[in-house]
Protein backbone atom coordinates (compact mmCIF):
# COMPACT_ATOMS: atom_id res chain seq x y z
CA UNK A 1 0.00 0.00 0.00
CA UNK A 2 2.52 2.52 1.26
CA UNK A 3 4.90 1.35 -1.70
CA UNK A 4 2.43 1.94 -4.37
CA UNK A 5 1.13 5.21 -2.99
CA UNK A 6 5.51 6.56 -2.66
CA UNK A 7 5.51 5.44 -6.40
CA UNK A 8 2.46 7.01 -7.69
CA UNK A 9 3.35 10.73 -5.93
CA UNK A 10 7.19 10.08 -6.87
CA UNK A 11 7.54 8.26 -9.55
CA UNK A 12 11.01 8.78 -10.42
CA UNK A 13 12.06 6.92 -6.64
CA UNK A 14 12.90 3.56 -7.24
CA UNK A 15 11.01 0.46 -5.27
CA UNK A 16 13.94 -0.66 -2.90
CA UNK A 17 13.88 2.89 -1.43
CA UNK A 18 10.33 3.31 -0.48
CA UNK A 19 10.46 0.04 1.34
CA UNK A 20 13.40 1.28 3.40
CA UNK A 21 11.32 4.27 4.22
CA UNK A 22 8.48 1.90 5.55
CA UNK A 23 10.88 0.86 8.49
CA UNK A 24 12.26 4.67 9.13
CA UNK A 25 9.43 5.48 11.73
CA UNK A 26 9.86 2.27 14.21
CA UNK A 27 13.53 3.26 14.04
CA UNK A 28 13.38 6.54 14.47
CA UNK A 29 11.29 6.09 17.31
CA UNK A 30 13.50 3.87 19.30
CA UNK A 31 16.67 6.24 18.25
CA UNK A 32 14.70 9.19 19.67
CA UNK A 33 13.74 6.76 23.09
CA UNK A 34 16.93 6.42 23.26
CA UNK A 35 18.68 9.76 23.17
CA UNK A 36 16.05 11.01 25.44
CA UNK A 37 17.45 8.80 28.02
CA UNK A 38 21.02 9.00 26.85
CA UNK A 39 20.56 13.26 27.41
CA UNK A 40 18.73 12.16 31.15
CA UNK A 41 21.73 11.05 32.61
CA UNK A 42 24.12 13.10 31.32
CA UNK A 43 21.69 16.28 32.43
CA UNK A 44 20.61 15.00 35.61
CA UNK A 45 23.94 13.67 35.89
CA UNK A 46 22.28 10.60 37.54
CA UNK A 47 24.20 7.58 39.42
CA UNK A 48 24.89 4.81 36.92
CA UNK A 49 23.96 1.85 40.03
CA UNK A 50 20.12 3.99 39.44
CA UNK A 51 19.88 5.02 36.02
CA UNK A 52 23.09 3.66 33.66
CA UNK A 53 23.82 5.36 30.03
CA UNK A 54 22.93 3.86 27.17
CA UNK A 55 26.48 3.62 26.74
CA UNK A 56 27.10 2.05 29.70
CA UNK A 57 24.27 -1.04 28.99
CA UNK A 58 25.75 -1.79 25.66
CA UNK A 59 29.38 -1.96 27.54
CA UNK A 60 27.66 -4.31 29.51
CA UNK A 61 25.78 -6.26 26.67
CA UNK A 62 29.28 -6.39 24.86
CA UNK A 63 31.42 -7.63 28.06
CA UNK A 64 28.89 -10.30 29.50
CA UNK A 65 27.80 -11.12 25.58
CA UNK A 66 27.97 -15.17 26.36
CA UNK A 67 26.62 -14.94 29.87
CA UNK A 68 23.48 -12.86 28.50
CA UNK A 69 23.14 -15.56 25.43
CA UNK A 70 23.34 -18.26 27.78
CA UNK A 71 20.03 -16.70 29.74
CA UNK A 72 18.73 -15.57 26.68
CA UNK A 73 18.61 -19.19 25.29
CA UNK A 74 17.12 -20.24 28.74
CA UNK A 75 14.24 -18.36 28.81
CA UNK A 76 13.34 -18.88 25.35
CA UNK A 77 13.16 -22.57 25.47
CA UNK A 78 10.79 -21.81 28.78
CA UNK A 79 8.63 -19.66 26.60
CA UNK A 80 8.41 -22.02 23.74
CA UNK A 81 7.66 -25.34 25.69
CA UNK A 82 5.25 -23.38 28.00
CA UNK A 83 3.40 -21.80 24.67
CA UNK A 84 3.62 -25.35 22.85
CA UNK A 85 2.57 -27.39 25.72
CA UNK A 86 -0.73 -24.19 26.45
CA UNK A 87 -1.40 -25.01 22.46
CA UNK A 88 -1.55 -28.79 22.81
CA UNK A 89 -3.34 -28.74 25.91
CA UNK A 90 -5.62 -25.95 24.98
CA UNK A 91 -6.62 -26.49 21.53
CA UNK A 92 -8.32 -30.16 22.56
CA UNK A 93 -9.86 -28.15 25.23
CA UNK A 94 -11.53 -25.60 23.53
CA UNK A 95 -12.85 -28.62 21.07
CA UNK A 96 -14.40 -30.11 24.00
CA UNK A 97 -15.77 -27.21 25.52
CA UNK A 98 -17.67 -26.07 22.54
CA UNK A 99 -18.38 -29.83 21.50
CA UNK A 100 -21.58 -29.18 24.37
CA UNK A 101 -23.45 -26.49 26.10
CA UNK A 102 -23.05 -28.60 29.28
CA UNK A 103 -19.30 -29.08 29.68
CA UNK A 104 -19.18 -25.41 28.43
CA UNK A 105 -20.94 -24.29 31.27
CA UNK A 106 -18.84 -26.86 33.52
CA UNK A 107 -15.56 -25.69 32.58
CA UNK A 108 -16.22 -22.00 31.72
CA UNK A 109 -16.28 -20.47 34.91
CA UNK A 110 -13.60 -22.89 36.61
CA UNK A 111 -11.23 -22.01 33.75
CA UNK A 112 -12.03 -18.12 34.45
CA UNK A 113 -11.51 -18.78 38.16
CA UNK A 114 -7.85 -20.46 37.29
CA UNK A 115 -6.81 -17.31 34.81
CA UNK A 116 -7.86 -14.87 38.13
CA UNK A 117 -5.47 -15.95 39.95
CA UNK A 118 -2.33 -14.09 40.00
CA UNK A 119 0.12 -15.78 38.38
CA UNK A 120 2.91 -13.94 40.89
CA UNK A 121 1.36 -15.62 43.84
CA UNK A 122 1.65 -19.08 42.00
CA UNK A 123 5.62 -18.86 41.24
CA UNK A 124 6.80 -19.57 44.79
CA UNK A 125 4.12 -22.44 45.02
CA UNK A 126 5.75 -24.06 42.04
CA UNK A 127 8.63 -23.70 43.40
CA UNK A 128 7.17 -25.65 46.30
CA UNK A 129 5.30 -28.59 43.96
CA UNK A 130 8.09 -28.49 41.43
CA UNK A 131 11.37 -27.91 42.83
CA UNK A 132 13.79 -25.91 41.40
CA UNK A 133 14.14 -26.98 37.87
CA UNK A 134 12.54 -25.63 34.01
CA UNK A 135 9.97 -27.31 34.60
CA UNK A 136 7.97 -24.89 37.03
CA UNK A 137 8.76 -22.16 34.81
CA UNK A 138 7.53 -23.98 31.75
CA UNK A 139 4.24 -24.78 33.62
CA UNK A 140 3.66 -20.85 34.76
CA UNK A 141 4.57 -19.95 30.98
CA UNK A 142 1.75 -22.84 30.08
CA UNK A 143 -0.51 -20.86 32.83
CA UNK A 144 -0.46 -17.38 31.45
CA UNK A 145 -0.55 -18.61 27.74
CA UNK A 146 -3.36 -21.16 28.37
CA UNK A 147 -6.55 -19.10 28.87
CA UNK A 148 -6.22 -16.81 26.32
CA UNK A 149 -5.17 -19.60 23.70
CA UNK A 150 -8.69 -21.65 24.89
CA UNK A 151 -10.94 -18.54 24.56
CA UNK A 152 -10.10 -17.74 20.95
CA UNK A 153 -10.14 -21.51 19.82
CA UNK A 154 -13.44 -21.97 21.51
CA UNK A 155 -14.96 -18.07 20.02
CA UNK A 156 -13.43 -18.86 16.44
CA UNK A 157 -15.17 -22.61 16.50
CA UNK A 158 -18.35 -20.98 17.31
CA UNK A 159 -18.58 -18.01 15.36
CA UNK A 160 -18.45 -19.73 11.84
CA UNK A 161 -19.90 -17.29 9.41
CA UNK A 162 -23.33 -18.23 8.95
CA UNK A 163 -23.63 -18.38 4.80
CA UNK A 164 -20.37 -21.24 5.35
CA UNK A 165 -22.95 -23.38 7.97
CA UNK A 166 -25.64 -22.77 5.68
CA UNK A 167 -23.76 -23.99 2.94
CA UNK A 168 -22.62 -27.83 5.12
CA UNK A 169 -26.42 -28.11 5.42
CA UNK A 170 -26.97 -27.91 2.03
CA UNK A 171 -24.82 -30.78 1.32
CA UNK A 172 -25.70 -32.61 4.30
CA UNK A 173 -21.97 -32.44 5.68
CA UNK A 174 -22.09 -35.37 8.54
CA UNK A 175 -20.19 -33.85 12.23
CA UNK A 176 -17.00 -34.80 11.05
CA UNK A 177 -16.99 -33.11 7.79
CA UNK A 178 -18.29 -29.88 9.07
CA UNK A 179 -16.01 -29.81 11.32
CA UNK A 180 -12.96 -30.52 9.58
CA UNK A 181 -13.90 -28.95 6.28
CA UNK A 182 -16.08 -25.78 7.70
CA UNK A 183 -15.66 -25.19 11.61
CA UNK A 184 -12.08 -25.87 12.25
CA UNK A 185 -10.29 -23.91 9.48
CA UNK A 186 -12.82 -21.17 9.88
CA UNK A 187 -11.76 -20.90 13.28
CA UNK A 188 -7.83 -20.57 12.52
CA UNK A 189 -7.52 -16.97 12.27
CA UNK A 190 -9.45 -16.29 15.94
CA UNK A 191 -6.86 -19.05 16.87
CA UNK A 192 -4.06 -16.89 15.72
CA UNK A 193 -5.44 -13.41 17.81
CA UNK A 194 -5.17 -15.52 20.81
CA UNK A 195 -1.13 -17.09 19.80
CA UNK A 196 0.04 -13.83 19.32
CA UNK A 197 -1.40 -12.60 22.80
CA UNK A 198 -0.08 -15.45 24.34
CA UNK A 199 2.93 -15.42 23.12
CA UNK A 200 3.49 -12.15 24.16
CA UNK A 201 2.29 -13.20 28.19
CA UNK A 202 4.47 -16.04 27.70
CA UNK A 203 7.95 -13.96 28.34
CA UNK A 204 6.51 -12.20 30.96
CA UNK A 205 5.60 -15.41 32.57
CA UNK A 206 9.02 -17.24 32.07
CA UNK A 207 10.64 -13.87 33.89
CA UNK A 208 8.32 -14.09 36.42
CA UNK A 209 8.84 -17.97 37.07
CA UNK A 210 12.56 -17.02 37.07
CA UNK A 211 12.13 -14.89 39.60
CA UNK A 212 11.66 -17.24 42.21
CA UNK A 213 14.40 -20.60 42.73
CA UNK A 214 16.02 -19.88 39.90
CA UNK A 215 19.79 -20.31 38.90
CA UNK A 216 19.62 -19.40 34.86
CA UNK A 217 17.16 -17.52 32.76
CA UNK A 218 16.76 -13.57 31.86
CA UNK A 219 14.65 -13.41 35.04
CA UNK A 220 17.52 -14.55 36.88
CA UNK A 221 20.15 -12.31 35.59
CA UNK A 222 18.15 -9.52 36.73
CA UNK A 223 17.74 -10.04 39.97
CA UNK A 224 21.02 -11.21 40.22
CA UNK A 225 22.89 -8.09 38.58
CA UNK A 226 20.30 -6.19 40.61
CA UNK A 227 21.51 -7.40 44.17
CA UNK A 228 24.75 -6.82 43.27
CA UNK A 229 23.78 -3.35 41.85
CA UNK A 230 25.04 -4.17 38.78
CA UNK A 231 22.43 -2.20 37.06
CA UNK A 232 24.01 -1.44 33.55
CA UNK A 233 23.34 -5.44 33.50
CA UNK A 234 20.15 -5.82 34.22
CA UNK A 235 18.87 -3.39 31.85
CA UNK A 236 20.84 -5.29 29.02
CA UNK A 237 18.75 -8.13 30.30
CA UNK A 238 15.61 -6.38 30.34
CA UNK A 239 16.22 -5.15 26.50
CA UNK A 240 17.02 -8.23 25.70
CA UNK A 241 13.36 -9.75 27.53
CA UNK A 242 12.02 -6.85 25.10
CA UNK A 243 13.71 -7.55 21.86
CA UNK A 244 12.75 -11.49 22.21
CA UNK A 245 9.34 -10.34 22.93
CA UNK A 246 8.72 -8.56 19.62
CA UNK A 247 10.62 -10.85 17.71
CA UNK A 248 8.80 -14.09 18.88
CA UNK A 249 5.35 -11.45 18.36
CA UNK A 250 6.18 -10.82 14.37
CA UNK A 251 7.50 -14.50 13.78
CA UNK A 252 4.28 -15.32 14.66
CA UNK A 253 2.67 -12.79 12.81
CA UNK A 254 4.94 -14.36 9.96
CA UNK A 255 3.12 -17.75 10.18
CA UNK A 256 -0.43 -16.09 10.05
CA UNK A 257 0.77 -14.35 6.71
CA UNK A 258 1.75 -17.67 5.67
CA UNK A 259 -0.68 -20.06 6.53
CA UNK A 260 -3.75 -18.02 6.65
CA UNK A 261 -3.31 -15.63 4.08
CA UNK A 262 -6.61 -15.30 3.82
CA UNK A 263 -7.41 -14.04 7.47
CA UNK A 264 -9.54 -11.23 7.55
CA UNK A 265 -10.39 -10.87 3.91
CA UNK A 266 -13.54 -13.24 2.93
CA UNK B 1 -39.44 -33.25 -11.82
CA UNK B 2 -40.36 -31.15 -9.60
CA UNK B 3 -43.78 -31.23 -7.72
CA UNK B 4 -45.40 -28.89 -5.45
CA UNK B 5 -48.40 -29.51 -3.83
CA UNK B 6 -50.62 -26.87 -1.40
CA UNK B 7 -47.74 -26.42 0.22
CA UNK B 8 -48.24 -23.16 3.20
CA UNK B 9 -45.11 -22.40 5.88
CA UNK B 10 -46.23 -20.39 8.65
CA UNK B 11 -43.49 -19.40 10.91
CA UNK B 12 -44.01 -19.18 14.86
CA UNK B 13 -42.30 -15.99 16.07
CA UNK B 14 -42.08 -14.17 19.35
CA UNK B 15 -44.50 -11.85 18.08
CA UNK B 16 -47.07 -13.90 16.74
CA UNK B 17 -47.87 -16.33 13.90
CA UNK B 18 -46.10 -15.19 10.49
CA UNK B 19 -48.06 -17.06 7.33
CA UNK B 20 -45.15 -17.61 4.08
CA UNK B 21 -47.02 -19.44 2.13
CA UNK B 22 -50.42 -20.37 1.37
CA UNK B 23 -51.85 -23.10 -0.62
CA UNK B 24 -48.48 -23.29 -3.56
CA UNK B 25 -49.23 -25.58 -5.82
CA UNK B 26 -46.34 -26.05 -9.03
CA UNK B 27 -44.80 -28.57 -10.98
CA UNK B 28 -41.81 -28.16 -12.67
CA UNK B 29 -40.71 -30.34 -15.85
CA UNK B 30 -37.79 -31.98 -16.31
CA UNK B 31 -35.49 -29.57 -18.02
CA UNK B 32 -37.62 -26.96 -17.86
CA UNK B 33 -36.67 -22.92 -16.01
CA UNK B 34 -38.89 -22.11 -14.07
CA UNK B 35 -38.41 -18.27 -12.41
CA UNK B 36 -39.93 -17.45 -9.40
CA UNK B 37 -40.80 -13.50 -9.57
CA UNK B 38 -42.39 -10.85 -6.31
CA UNK B 39 -42.15 -8.70 -4.04
CA UNK B 40 -40.27 -9.15 -0.99
CA UNK B 41 -41.96 -10.92 1.88
CA UNK B 42 -43.95 -12.96 -0.69
CA UNK B 43 -41.84 -16.30 0.54
CA UNK B 44 -40.16 -16.78 -2.85
CA UNK B 45 -37.09 -17.78 -0.77
CA UNK B 46 -39.19 -19.63 1.60
CA UNK B 47 -40.57 -22.00 -1.45
CA UNK B 48 -36.88 -22.35 -2.30
CA UNK B 49 -35.53 -23.15 0.62
CA UNK B 50 -38.35 -25.66 1.19
CA UNK B 51 -37.97 -27.53 -2.17
CA UNK B 52 -33.97 -28.22 -0.82
CA UNK B 53 -34.84 -29.97 1.70
CA UNK B 54 -32.57 -26.94 4.13
CA UNK B 55 -36.27 -26.43 6.16
CA UNK B 56 -39.91 -27.94 6.07
CA UNK B 57 -43.03 -27.60 5.01
CA UNK B 58 -45.92 -26.61 7.43
CA UNK B 59 -48.34 -28.60 5.09
CA UNK B 60 -48.33 -29.77 1.85
CA UNK B 61 -46.40 -32.04 0.34
CA UNK B 62 -42.89 -31.57 -2.37
CA UNK B 63 -41.51 -34.04 -4.25
CA UNK B 64 -38.04 -34.28 -6.84
CA UNK B 65 -38.28 -36.87 -9.37
CA UNK B 66 -41.37 -38.83 -7.80
CA UNK B 67 -39.73 -38.88 -4.02
CA UNK B 68 -40.53 -36.58 -1.45
CA UNK B 69 -38.10 -34.20 -0.30
CA UNK B 70 -37.29 -34.81 3.91
CA UNK B 71 -33.89 -32.70 4.08
CA UNK B 72 -30.89 -31.45 1.24
CA UNK B 73 -30.50 -34.47 -1.21
CA UNK B 74 -27.40 -35.40 -3.98
CA UNK B 75 -29.33 -35.18 -6.79
CA UNK B 76 -30.94 -31.21 -5.90
CA UNK B 77 -27.82 -28.19 -6.23
CA UNK B 78 -28.24 -25.16 -4.63
CA UNK B 79 -27.03 -22.25 -5.06
CA UNK B 80 -26.59 -19.05 -2.64
CA UNK B 81 -27.08 -15.11 -2.79
CA UNK B 82 -23.88 -15.22 -1.54
CA UNK B 83 -20.91 -17.02 -3.06
CA UNK B 84 -20.62 -18.74 -0.05
CA UNK B 85 -17.11 -20.35 -0.78
CA UNK B 86 -14.64 -21.53 1.50
CA UNK B 87 -12.01 -18.54 2.34
CA UNK B 88 -8.96 -21.12 2.30
CA UNK B 89 -9.68 -23.27 -0.36
CA UNK B 90 -8.03 -22.47 -3.90
CA UNK B 91 -10.67 -22.20 -6.62
CA UNK B 92 -10.73 -25.61 -8.08
CA UNK B 93 -11.03 -26.96 -4.30
CA UNK B 94 -13.92 -25.25 -3.71
CA UNK B 95 -15.76 -26.39 -6.77
CA UNK B 96 -14.32 -29.95 -5.82
CA UNK B 97 -16.29 -29.69 -1.73
CA UNK B 98 -19.87 -31.50 -2.71
CA UNK B 99 -17.38 -34.50 -4.87
CA UNK B 100 -15.45 -35.00 -1.13
CA UNK B 101 -18.33 -34.43 0.81
CA UNK B 102 -19.88 -36.99 -1.30
CA UNK B 103 -17.02 -39.13 -1.82
CA UNK B 104 -17.10 -39.38 -5.84
CA UNK B 105 -14.36 -40.77 -7.96
CA UNK B 106 -11.56 -37.84 -7.26
CA UNK B 107 -10.20 -38.02 -11.18
CA UNK B 108 -13.44 -37.95 -12.48
CA UNK B 109 -14.75 -35.16 -10.33
CA UNK B 110 -11.34 -32.91 -11.02
CA UNK B 111 -11.75 -33.38 -14.62
CA UNK B 112 -15.11 -32.24 -14.77
CA UNK B 113 -14.46 -29.52 -12.45
CA UNK B 114 -11.74 -28.38 -15.17
CA UNK B 115 -14.29 -28.45 -17.31
CA UNK B 116 -16.80 -26.17 -15.69
CA UNK B 117 -14.09 -23.87 -14.72
CA UNK B 118 -13.46 -23.11 -18.42
CA UNK B 119 -17.43 -22.78 -19.18
CA UNK B 120 -17.48 -19.97 -16.87
CA UNK B 121 -14.13 -18.68 -18.44
CA UNK B 122 -12.06 -19.09 -14.82
CA UNK B 123 -9.87 -21.47 -16.53
CA UNK B 124 -6.08 -20.41 -15.33
CA UNK B 125 -7.53 -18.84 -11.69
CA UNK B 126 -7.98 -22.77 -10.26
CA UNK B 127 -5.19 -21.91 -7.66
CA UNK B 128 -6.52 -18.68 -6.60
CA UNK B 129 -7.99 -18.03 -3.43
CA UNK B 130 -11.70 -16.13 -3.23
CA UNK B 131 -10.50 -12.97 -1.57
CA UNK B 132 -8.12 -12.85 -4.67
CA UNK B 133 -11.11 -13.02 -7.31
CA UNK B 134 -13.98 -10.18 -8.15
CA UNK B 135 -17.19 -10.83 -6.67
CA UNK B 136 -18.51 -11.80 -10.08
CA UNK B 137 -15.70 -14.46 -10.50
CA UNK B 138 -16.68 -15.86 -6.97
CA UNK B 139 -20.24 -16.25 -8.06
CA UNK B 140 -18.87 -18.32 -11.19
CA UNK B 141 -17.47 -20.34 -9.04
CA UNK B 142 -20.55 -21.26 -6.81
CA UNK B 143 -22.09 -22.14 -10.11
CA UNK B 144 -18.98 -24.22 -10.80
CA UNK B 145 -19.84 -26.51 -7.38
CA UNK B 146 -23.39 -26.42 -7.35
CA UNK B 147 -23.01 -28.09 -11.29
CA UNK B 148 -20.33 -30.41 -10.05
CA UNK B 149 -22.31 -33.15 -8.66
CA UNK B 150 -24.75 -33.28 -11.47
CA UNK B 151 -27.55 -32.05 -9.88
CA UNK B 152 -31.03 -33.39 -11.69
CA UNK B 153 -32.71 -30.47 -10.05
CA UNK B 154 -30.83 -26.37 -9.72
CA UNK B 155 -32.24 -24.54 -7.16
CA UNK B 156 -30.58 -20.79 -7.66
CA UNK B 157 -31.73 -18.01 -4.80
CA UNK B 158 -30.94 -14.76 -6.20
CA UNK B 159 -28.02 -15.59 -7.06
CA UNK B 160 -26.82 -12.30 -9.00
CA UNK B 161 -28.47 -9.92 -7.04
CA UNK B 162 -25.44 -9.02 -5.31
CA UNK B 163 -23.72 -8.48 -8.77
CA UNK B 164 -23.39 -4.61 -10.20
CA UNK B 165 -25.58 -4.64 -13.36
CA UNK B 166 -22.94 -5.36 -15.93
CA UNK B 167 -21.71 -8.64 -14.31
CA UNK B 168 -25.29 -9.22 -13.76
CA UNK B 169 -26.29 -9.39 -17.39
CA UNK B 170 -22.96 -10.93 -18.04
CA UNK B 171 -23.43 -13.80 -16.01
CA UNK B 172 -27.24 -14.27 -16.92
CA UNK B 173 -25.89 -14.60 -20.50
CA UNK B 174 -23.67 -17.74 -19.10
CA UNK B 175 -26.43 -19.14 -17.21
CA UNK B 176 -28.57 -19.29 -20.56
CA UNK B 177 -26.05 -21.06 -22.24
CA UNK B 178 -24.98 -23.30 -19.50
CA UNK B 179 -28.72 -24.18 -19.19
CA UNK B 180 -29.55 -24.67 -23.12
CA UNK B 181 -25.87 -27.21 -22.92
CA UNK B 182 -26.96 -29.23 -20.36
CA UNK B 183 -30.81 -29.06 -20.13
CA UNK B 184 -31.22 -29.33 -16.49
CA UNK B 185 -34.34 -28.38 -14.68
CA UNK B 186 -33.84 -25.07 -12.69
CA UNK B 187 -36.03 -23.31 -10.51
CA UNK B 188 -35.05 -19.82 -10.32
CA UNK B 189 -35.70 -17.32 -7.70
CA UNK B 190 -35.15 -13.10 -8.49
CA UNK B 191 -36.52 -10.20 -8.02
CA UNK B 192 -35.34 -9.26 -11.26
CA UNK B 193 -37.95 -9.30 -14.14
CA UNK B 194 -35.49 -8.96 -16.73
CA UNK B 195 -33.34 -12.02 -15.49
CA UNK B 196 -36.78 -13.78 -15.54
CA UNK B 197 -37.90 -12.98 -18.74
CA UNK B 198 -34.53 -14.08 -20.33
CA UNK B 199 -34.01 -17.10 -18.52
CA UNK B 200 -37.03 -18.92 -18.18
CA UNK B 201 -39.27 -20.80 -19.75
CA UNK B 202 -42.35 -19.85 -17.45
CA UNK B 203 -42.56 -17.13 -14.90
CA UNK B 204 -43.60 -17.85 -11.54
CA UNK B 205 -45.43 -14.63 -9.97
CA UNK B 206 -45.88 -14.65 -6.41
CA UNK B 207 -48.07 -12.10 -4.11
CA UNK B 208 -47.04 -11.23 -0.60
CA UNK B 209 -47.97 -11.57 2.81
CA UNK B 210 -49.11 -14.00 2.90
CA UNK B 211 -47.17 -15.49 -0.31
CA UNK B 212 -49.77 -16.84 -2.89
CA UNK B 213 -49.58 -18.31 -6.43
CA UNK B 214 -50.83 -15.36 -9.04
CA UNK B 215 -49.99 -15.85 -11.93
CA UNK B 216 -48.18 -18.09 -14.24
CA UNK B 217 -46.63 -16.22 -17.29
CA UNK B 218 -45.16 -18.61 -20.05
CA UNK B 219 -42.22 -17.01 -22.24
CA UNK B 220 -42.59 -18.39 -25.74
CA UNK B 221 -39.30 -16.81 -26.93
CA UNK B 222 -36.75 -18.40 -29.01
CA UNK B 223 -33.39 -19.32 -27.20
CA UNK B 224 -30.43 -17.75 -27.62
CA UNK B 225 -32.68 -13.69 -25.87
CA UNK B 226 -30.87 -11.00 -25.27
CA UNK B 227 -32.12 -7.64 -24.53
CA UNK B 228 -30.54 -5.82 -26.92
CA UNK B 229 -30.95 -5.38 -30.63
CA UNK B 230 -32.65 -8.30 -31.84
CA UNK B 231 -35.66 -10.18 -33.52
CA UNK B 232 -37.66 -10.31 -30.34
CA UNK B 233 -37.10 -7.54 -28.95
CA UNK B 234 -40.90 -6.59 -28.72
CA UNK B 235 -42.30 -9.44 -27.09
CA UNK B 236 -39.74 -9.23 -24.93
CA UNK B 237 -40.54 -6.13 -24.32
CA UNK B 238 -44.52 -6.87 -24.04
CA UNK B 239 -43.86 -9.65 -21.60
CA UNK B 240 -41.89 -6.86 -19.33
CA UNK B 241 -44.27 -4.91 -18.93
CA UNK B 242 -46.74 -7.54 -18.11
CA UNK B 243 -44.51 -8.76 -15.11
CA UNK B 244 -43.73 -5.66 -14.62
CA UNK B 245 -47.02 -4.59 -13.99
CA UNK B 246 -48.03 -7.76 -11.95
CA UNK B 247 -45.45 -7.07 -9.45
CA UNK B 248 -46.57 -3.10 -9.24
CA UNK B 249 -50.05 -3.48 -8.95
CA UNK B 250 -51.84 -4.82 -5.76
CA UNK B 251 -54.22 -7.84 -6.20
CA UNK B 252 -57.60 -6.51 -5.93
CA UNK B 253 -57.20 -3.78 -8.80
CA UNK B 254 -55.72 -6.09 -10.91
CA UNK B 255 -58.73 -8.31 -10.43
Amino acid sequence: MTVTESRRTRPDKPRADARWLQHLPPVLGVVAAVALWWAITVVFEVESFILPSPVQVGQAMVEQADYLWDNTLVTLAETLLGFLLAIAVGVPLALIVTASRMLERTVYPLLLMLNAVPKVAVAPLLVVWMGFGQFPKVFLVFLVCFFPIVISTAAGLSSTPADLVELGRSLKTNWWQTFHMIRMPAAVPQLFVGLKLAITLAVIGAVIAEFVGATEGLGYAIVASGASADTALAFAAMILLGVLSVALFYLLAAVERFFVPWAGRS
Amino acid sequence: MIGIRNVSQIYRTRAGEVEALREVSLEVADGEFVAIVGRSGCGKSTLLRLVAGLQSATSGEITVAGTPINGPRRDVGFMFQRPALLPWRSVIDNVLLPTQVFKLDRRDARARAHELLELVGLNGFEKRLPHELSGGMQQRVSLCRALIQQPRVLLMDEPFSALDALTRADLTVELQRLQMKHASTVLFVTHSVDEAVLLADRVVVLSPRPGRLRQIVDIDIARPRSLGHDGHSAELGELRARLHDLLMTPEEVAR
